[in-house]
């Protein structure tokens, strides 16, 4: 008797086994769904799925506190944050889409620059669905340079622009006095203070961008923008910059023999004191942390004189998104002013506002003029000044590995 | 009786479901991608070109060389040390409650916490050069300077030294107290010294178990991701950072690169599990 009831266990548990592995899936909402009104009615009482990066504690503060309590209160609608590489959500998404699993778990998806266009190729995106949004022509520039393209690639309505980042660094002034306006006073400092100051490892996206600035300043944007994606051809033509870095390597922290790996290592070195200089690409990161006591209160942003890259970032929904409608309203909500001018509220976190400021009311447009950038931090105008669009999504993990090849080896 | 392989196999089932099914799940698509072959993408076709290619790259070839030193010089370390500490275990067994407990904390402490511990004593603001500073032996905290993210990979060895060594020395504790204590008490009285009853009784009764042990070590600490990631330095990267960055890359054609790194890993894992089973089954015929 007891023999069977084992063998039985065990047939159980294969049977089991072999069902787990069988996906439940349940019909997706959103895509055959009418006007706003019924896909506003479809979305109530759904959970909304968001997956993006998360490694920055005040974003996701934002995204809890702020804009979950609103779009349950709002929309009836449950919001689900999940922190994820984009990388590794898209290729989730890959072998989803190879497995043929119609039914995803994400909703919405925090993208941007090459990883848009990797996901456009790999046709893991919903769309065409900004066109749906009433927020999206009420209140943006649709056809301005950072709506309709992300690192010169067309977005056609894949993906609704949230907000506008922009390489920021910043400086202990006590301890490094000399004003960095450009990369030659950035070999200064580095030789004034060896060991003292580094930068983040491409692919580290803070790192990648500085890298990219410093091309753009040696080289000139149009002279690169306009070359086609070879590597070889990129190699030559991004020879001084490379030549520069290779020249900064002996006084970089270290001596340029190994690298912060992302940029949350190069702050947590900068909170630590071991490095003068830090560098971000959310332009109003430092109010806050001299806030919280993690930065010194000497923190000093600032921008080259001739600027630094900056890009726009975006949400989109992934092709086998189970909640399309809710996604839909959540990325709708996300342009609404309100929640944009709170975003960019730097004791929040500070990230630059993609509206048209001057389609607002009064009323909307004070929500933005009230606000100050906070001590240690640059003015939205000055930040702005000299901004450099990024170079083509495709050079992005080329000059990565170029940089590898060049400076690190 | 003729039941009993049929009834065993059927019990083994479920098991095998889950191990197997995750391993050939995932191994296989990683091994058609390595080849080349990538359907999602319109990758069709087989070709070696891949691991050509990668085996003649300079940065594919230093990930190699630096996994494999860590893990020779890691595993070797604590081995070696971790015999002495077991002796030391086993040996004095009266105040065995607070060894114990001092020698088993790091087993049940996770490597990540184990790479921060490492990271907040030796870099080059951390613990220890404080500690050297103030009592005057530095002149300054940097003058340290720094055994994590190093090329050498120092920081990397220390964080699975410090993991390693107490496993290590559980083992062998455990192994001398199966072992016959008359074997010793014989060599003793036929008038062998204590160093020589170590060195020629009980190390070549220990000896399968410590090489065992060490391929153990070996395989975890090659195929682990966590630590070098957060303590090694940018180049040369261990080749499991290595596979996660080419992974990470957003150009779909590079895709096969990745899981070339990702196959080496798996065929040395492999190996090695291979070599593990056969120490033990000799160790079995040993004692």
């Amino acid at each position: 008797m007891k023999r069977r009831n084992i063998l039985w266990i065990a047939v159980l548990m294969m049977v089991g086994a072999l069902g787990g592995t069988l996906v439940w899936s349940a019909p997706s909402r959103g895509e055959d769904l009418g006007d706003w009104a019924s896909l506003k009615e479809a979305a109530r009482g759904s959970e909304v799925r968001f997956y993006g990066w998360g490694g920055d504690p005040r974003v996701n503060a934002w995204l809890d506190s702020f804009v979950a309590p609103r779009m349950k209160e709002r929309y009836g609608v449950t919001l689900r944050r999940v922190g994820m590489n984009i990388q590794e959500i898209l290729n989730k998404l890959l072998s989803e889409k190879a497995g043929g699993k119609d039914t995803g778990i994400i909703d919405v998806v925090w993208i941007n620059g090459e990883n848009f266009y990797a996901a456009r190729k790999g046709d893991l995106l919903f769309g065409p669905f900004t066109e749906r949004l009433p927020h999206f022509e009420a209140f943006l520039d649709v056809s301005g340079e950072e709506v309709a393209f992300d690192f010169g690639f067309p977005t056609e309505g894949f993906e609704s622009p949230w907000g506008r980042g922009q390489l920021v660094l910043f400086r202990d002034s006590s301890r490094l006095p000399r004003e960095i306006r450009g990369y030659e006073d950035f070999l200064k400092a580095a030789q004034e203070h060896p060991g003292e100051i580094t930068y983040p490892a491409p692919p580290d996206f803070t790192g990648s961008a500085f890298v990219r600035t410093l091309i753009c300043h040696m080289v000139g944007r149009e002279n690169i923008a306009s070359l086609s994606s070879d590597k070889e051809l990129l190699r030559e033509a991004v020879a001084p910059a490379m030549e520069f870095l290779r020249d900064l390597k002996p006084y970089l922290w270290m001596e340029g023999a190994s690298y912060p790996a992302t940029s949350s290592q190069l702050r947590n070195m900068y909170e630590d004191g071991e490095l003068l200089l830090g560098m971000s690409y959310t332009p109003f990161l430092v109010p806050g942390k001299i806030a919280s006591g993690e930065f010194p209160e000497s923190t000093e942003s600032f921008v080259f004189e001739r600027g630094t890259v900056g890009n726009t970032h975006f949400l989109a929904i992934p092709f086998n998104a189970p909640n399309k409608a809710g996604a839909m309203l959540f990325i709708n909500a996300m342009l609404d002013p309100e929640m944009q001018a709170s975003k960019y509220d730097p004791s929040r976190w500070g990230d630059l506002p993609v509206l048209d400021l001057s389609r607002l009311s009064p009323g909307e447009r004070v929500l933005f003029d009230n606000l100050s950038p906070g001590k240690g931090a640059l003015p939205l105008e000055e930040i702005l000044q000299g901004r450099i669009p990024e170079l083509p999504a495709l050079f992005i993990p080329l000059l990565d590995e170029l940089w590898r090849e060049a400076v690190l080896q | 009786m003729r039941r009993e392989p049929l009834r065993a196999f059927l019990l083994l089932i479920p098991a095998l479901l889950v191990l197997g099914g995750l391993f050939l799940g995932s191994f296989a698509p990683a091994l058609l991608q390595s080849l080349g072959h990538f359907p999602a993408v319109g990758m069709r076709g087989y070709t070696l070109g891949y691991y050509r290619e990668l085996f003649g790259d300079p940065e594919f070839l230093g990930s190699l060389l630096f996994s494999l030193r860590i893990s020779c010089i890691s595993s070797a370390l604590a081995v070696v040390l971790g015999t002495f500490l077991g002796f030391l275990l086993f040996s004095k067994r009266k105040k065995e409650g607070v060894q114990r407990f001092l020698a088993l904390l790091p087993i049940a402490v996770p490597h990540t916490v184990a790479a921060l511990l490492v990271l907040q004593l030796l870099s080059r603001t951390g613990m220890l050069g404080r500690f050297l500073f103030s009592l005057g032996i530095l002149a300054s905290p940097a003058e340290m300077g720094s055994f994590v993210f190093d090329p050498s990979g120092v920081g990397v060895i220390v964080a699975y030294l410090w993991k390693g060594l107490p496993f290590a020395a559980v083992v062998v504790a455990v192994v001398l107290r199966t072992l016959d204590p008359r074997l010793c008490e014989a060599a003793l009285v036929l008038g062998a010294s204590r160093i020589q009853v170590f060195w020629h009784v009980l190390l070549p009764l220990l000896f399968p178990t410590l090489s065992s042990t060490f391929v153990l070590l070996f395989g975890f600490s090659f195929g682990a991701f966590e630590v070098p990631f957060l303590l090694g330095p940018t180049f040369p990267q261990a080749l499991p950072v290595a596979a996660y960055r080419a992974y990470l890359n957003p150009d779909m054609a590079s895709r096969p690169y990745a899981m070339v790194y990702v196959v080496v890993i798996t065929a040395m894992v492999l190996g090695l599990v291979f070599l593990y089973g056969f120490l033990a089954r000799r160790g079995e015929r040993f004692s």
